[in-house]
């Protein structure tokens, strides 16, 4: 099994509306797989079709080479943590831990008990009445607990306060040592995928722009500063993915095959979030371009 | 999922455990003296025309609680389906999407019909049952008073409600569990389509309350084949001014669908004739008898024509209104199931 999810120009519509088009992935397995993209490139929508929550309106998707929700099996390999964590206010933590446990064959009770003693939850208090942070730690649990062979995790910590959001994803990483599972988890914000994820794909507008192992994505990508050129100048095996000039200067951000000998050129490493906006600007350049072009056509 | 189904639901049901019980002892601390009542009536040993007379000194006798809890029993058994439907069917599927707990409960290792079919099943029983029991132990409760009605037509016109009468009939019997199941199933679709749970309670409300009065206005009377007779005039007891049989002779407590008056030729009338229409006048130039139009029209040949639902029609109409509101229901459980194999988020 190389891949946890297999898309083909899948697409998803909400009555005329597309949430997602034409858009072909591949995650693969045994990663911490972070999905970024702004508000609207469709990461909800694509994890609402992995877990099965939604059916496809076009193409296909495979999830641990089966269909998202096809029976209970297939159920039982996937967990999931939704937007926001939602969880049955007017029920108790234990409620909840029982709740996964007569759902779920595989529950894994001790695991379940551990994680909750460990996150100091009360185990007769109403889910209502936890802090975001815990709630989404129980919802978590339940998640771990049932012991999938993939775990979704929907914008988990896009609602947490800093210290919370460390927390969880800390946790999470433990639970992902713990067990050998592949993760998938979505998020706008890089700085929260930088800690965990060590495999990144970044949607703009459905389209996979970029995607690839963290470490070999920062080792191909670097910030690259000197005279001002003419960006026709450039030299072969440059991929430039952002520009900007002043009247002395010339900044780019690229992808570099190979080493850049040209002595003009000050190199220096890029962060992730840089790289990650640099490939989210460039989709939304390149949209801005094509609107004026078309527009252009029709006169 | 049983379980979880029963944790969601637990506060419901003790609470209409909790009513029906109070209504049961209510019923249980006012029901002997009634049946004390009846016994030491003379209806138990009435014969012919002695009967009314003998049930009406039995409704005079009754105590005020008595007409409540008559009163309250069919009220309560007529509200109790929408009650359901609306606490406990419109919330079921619309309150995971409003709370967005669909998120967790469809991605445990259950599918979401096997979710759907348990939470259906097991709440619609219950519904069922209580409606039923609601029904069963006031139908024991009420039974002197339903035999009263069937021997003569009350003289207060709160007892003259037959078996056959709109409200009767829909709380008697099994037509109860129809209307449960129906409105529980009904709120349930209405909620999965919504997806919020106030707008569901109040479409229900109102489909709900327009079918209780379809049911016995324009669909009921058509459900069983009428019998049909031909009588004379004045034995069907019209009501004062009109042409309409108010009783079948021979079959006091049947239910006239329609009727109306032929002359001594055998052609319908539509209104009283004119030689009839002012009886005291009529009385003066004859000197003797006619003294109403009935009276009148009897003497001069003209019969009523009636078609109506005997008494031994009332349990195949009840099984066939019973069975039309479990079609339905199964039809509206289907559609819910249909609704959330292709739902959107």
């Amino acid at each position: 099994m190389s891949a946890v999810i297999e898309t083909s120009e899948l697409g998803k519509r909400y009555r005329r509306k597309w949430a997602l088009t034409d858009c072909t992935l591949s995650v693969p397995a045994g990663h911490v797989v972070g999905l970024v993209g702004p508000n609207g490139a469709g990461k909800t929508t694509l994890l609402n079709l992995a877990v099965g929550l939604l059916r496809p309106d076009a193409g296909t998707i495979k999830v641990l080479d089966g269909t998202p929700a096809a029976g209970q099996a297939q159920l039982a390999r996937v967990g999931f943590l939704a937007q926001d964590a939602p969880v049955y206010a007017g029920l108790s933590v234990a409620d909840h831990l029982k709740l996964g446990a007569r759902l779920n064959p595989a529950w894994d009770v001790k695991l379940a008990y551990r994680r909750v003693d460990r996150l100091d939850l009360d185990h007769g208090q109403k889910a209502g009445a936890l802090s975001g942070g815990q709630r989404a730690q129980l919802a978590l649990t339940l998640a771990v607990a049932k012991r999938p062979d993939l775990l979704v995790l929907d914008e988990p910590v896009a609602s947490l306060d800093p210290l919370a959001r460390r927390e969880f994803l800390q946790d999470l990483m433990e639970a992902v040592a713990e067990q050998e599972l592949s993760v998938v988890l979505s998020s706008h914000l890089v700085a929260d995928l930088e800690r965990v994820c060590d495999y990144l794909i970044v949607l703009v507008g459905s389209r996979v722009r970029v995607a690839g192992p963290v470490d070999e994505l920062l080792a191909t990508h670097h910030l690259l500063s000197g005279p001002r050129r003419d960006p026709d100048t450039l030299p072969d095996g440059l991929d430039v993915i952002s520009a900007s000039h002043t009247d002395v200067q010339t900044t780019l951000l690229a992808r570099t095959s190979g080493p850049v000998l040209d002595p003009a050129w000050t190199i220096s490493e890029v962060g992730l979030e840089d790289l990650v906006l640099a490939y989210m600007s460039q989709a939304a350049g390149r949209r801005r371009r094509d609107n004026h072009h078309h527009l252009e056509v029709q006169k | 999922m049983i379980w979880l189904t029963w944790r969601q639901f637990r506060v419901q049901a003790v609470t209409a455990a909790a009513a029906l019980a109070a209504f049961a002892i209510l019923l249980a601390a006012t029901g002997p003296h009634l049946a004390s009542l009846y016994a030491t009536s003379k209806i138990t040993s009435c014969h012919g025309f002695g009967c009314e007379p003998a049930a009406n000194a039995f409704f005079g006798r009754l105590a005020g609680l008595d007409t409540v809890v008559y009163l309250l029993g069919i009220g309560l058994i007529l509200v109790t389906p929408a009650i359901i439907g609306i606490f406990w069917g419109a919330p079921l599927i619309a309150r995971e999407l409003e709370t967005r707990t669909f998120n967790l409960a469809w991605t445990q290792s259950i599918t979401r019909t096997q979710w759907l079919a348990v939470k259906l099943a097991l709440t619609g029983l219950v519904a069922m049952a209580v409606t039923e029991a609601l029904s069963l132990i006031y139908a024991w409760w009420a039974d002197p008073i339903s035999n009263a009605i069937s021997l003569g037509v009350g003289s207060p016109q709160l007892f003259s409600q037959g078996r056959f009468s709109a409200v009767i009939f829909a709380t008697h019997g099994i037509t109860p569990l129809g209307y449960a199941v129906f409105a529980f199933t009904l709120a349930t679709a209405v909620g999965a389509v919504t997806r919020r749970i106030l707008p569901a309670m109040a479409i229900t409300l109102a489909i709900f309350a327009a079918v209780q009065l379809a049911m016995p206005l324009w669909i009921r009377p058509h459900l069983a084949p009428p019998s049909h007779t031909t009588a004379g005039i004045a034995s069907a007891d019209l009501a004062y001014g009109t042409l309409t049989a108010d009783v079948v002779p021979g079959h006091p407590e049947a239910w006239i669908l329609s009727s109306h008056a032929l002359n001594s030729a055998g052609q319908p009338v539509t209104t009283i004739p004119a030689a009839c229409n002012n009886p005291s006048a009529d009385g003066q130039k004859g000197g003797t008898s006619p003294t109403t139009p009935a009276q009148c029209m009897q003497s001069r040949g003209y019969r009523e024509a009636i078609s109506y639902l005997p008494t031994s029609r009332y349990w195949p109409l009840q099984w066939i209104e019973t069975g039309i509101f479990m079609a339905l229901a199964l039809a509206l459980a289907w559609f819910s199931f249909w609704r959330l194999s292709r739902r959107r988020a």
